[in-house]
């Protein structure tokens, strides 16, 4: 049963993978990345990482997505123009790559010999039990699995604060350097929509600058300057 | 449980979709194409890991949900990196008008 699910929500999760990578429309391209995403998260709740899974949806198809959705609307080259066609001298390369990465990994999943005493992982084919028994202690990771939520938290703050707050401060610099990417101070056709906002609260800052030489009121002033920007 | 899903399935899928996203990096023109690649390999890593984890036997000092936390700050870092990514995508647009990413050659002149 769960190995006839598993193997549904492979194949439409490499033909998602496959879409993505050859639609011609890049809005096409990142729907195809949505339905990508979301197997994966079936993958995750077949691994019993439901916690996971949810974290999967929201960040990858709520935000991440999103994103990429917005940077392609920005950039307006949707439809097949000349950057989004596959370039014809490099197919061949590219194929050759992908599918001899494939055949090393392949070969390396295949043939994995197990260190000292121990069976090669590749030979597993059944996971530890994941249910509390009636009697006895469970293990930690079972009720870990049972209760992801409060074992992620408490994890979050007990073992992995270091990287924890790390990644915050990465967030933060991530957050600060988009900002200062996107904003810049001056623009080679004046197009630049952060200009004209300054350029708008210019006469408010300053109200006694009158750029016309008239007594004219900073709504009317402004309105000037941006017809003239 | 006797028709569980083998540990070696989820590593093949893995690395289809890596090895997909591989190509996808190499073969498309376009950054946000190209971004949406390097999004398909992170998600492949992040499926090994989780299933490293479940199926695999714990050191019990490591703590309970080693894969997953290590799935979890990979997320985050996917999401910082998007962000990044396309804040220069849009800058480079801006100055040279396309998205092509064999047009961003200012280093090599």
């Amino acid at each position: 049963m769960s190995q006839t699910l598993f193997l549904a929500i492979s194949t439409l999760g490499l033909l998602a993978a496959v879409g993505t990578i050859l639609a011609r429309n890049l809005v096409h391209a990142g729907l195809y990345l949505v339905a990508f995403f979301f197997v994966v998260a079936c993958q995750f709740i077949l691994l019993e990482a439901e916690f996971l899974a949810v974290i999967q949806v929201l960040v990858y198809i709520g935000a991440v997505s999103i994103l990429l959705m917005f940077g392609i609307m920005l950039t307006r080259n949707i439809q097949g123009d000349a950057t989004t066609t596959v370039p014809q001298g490099w197919t061949l390369p590219a194929l050759v790559a992908g599918l001899g990465l494939f055949l090393v990994l392949g070969f390396g999943i295949n043939n994995h010999v197990g260190l000292k005493n121990k069976a090669a992982w590749s030979a597993t084919a059944t996971r530890p039990s994941s249910e509390i028994p009636k009697e006895g202690e469970a293990s930690p990771r079972t009720l870990a699995i049972n209760n992801m939520g409060q074992a992620v938290g408490i994890e979050l703050v007990t073992r992995y604060v270091v990287p924890f707050e790390v990644a915050g401060l990465l967030l933060t610099a991530a957050l600060v350097g988009a900002v200062a990417l996107a904003y810049r101070e001056g623009d080679d056709e004046g197009t630049n929509p952060a200009m004209r906002a300054r350029a708008e609260f210019e006469p408010l800052d300053a109200p006694d600058q009158n750029r016309n030489g008239q007594p004219d009121s900073p709504g009317s002033a402004s309105l000037t300057t941006t017809a003239k920007s | 449980m006797s028709s569980d899903i083998p540990l070696n399935w989820f590593l093949y899928f893995a690395a289809a979709s890596f090895s997909i996203g591989l190509m996808g990096v190499l073969l498309r023109r376009n950054a946000i194409a190209v971004l949406m690649a390097i999004e398909i390999m992170l998600n492949a890593a992040n499926i090994n890991l989780v299933a490293f984890w479940r199926y695999g036997i714990h050191a019990p000092e490591e703590g309970p949900l080693t894969g997953v936390m290590m799935a979890i700050f990979v997320i985050t870092i996917a999401a910082a990196e998007v962000a990044v990514g396309i804040g220069l995508i849009l800058l480079c647009y801006r100055r040279w008008h396309s998205a092509d990413i064999d047009r961003f050659d200012g280093l090599s002149r």
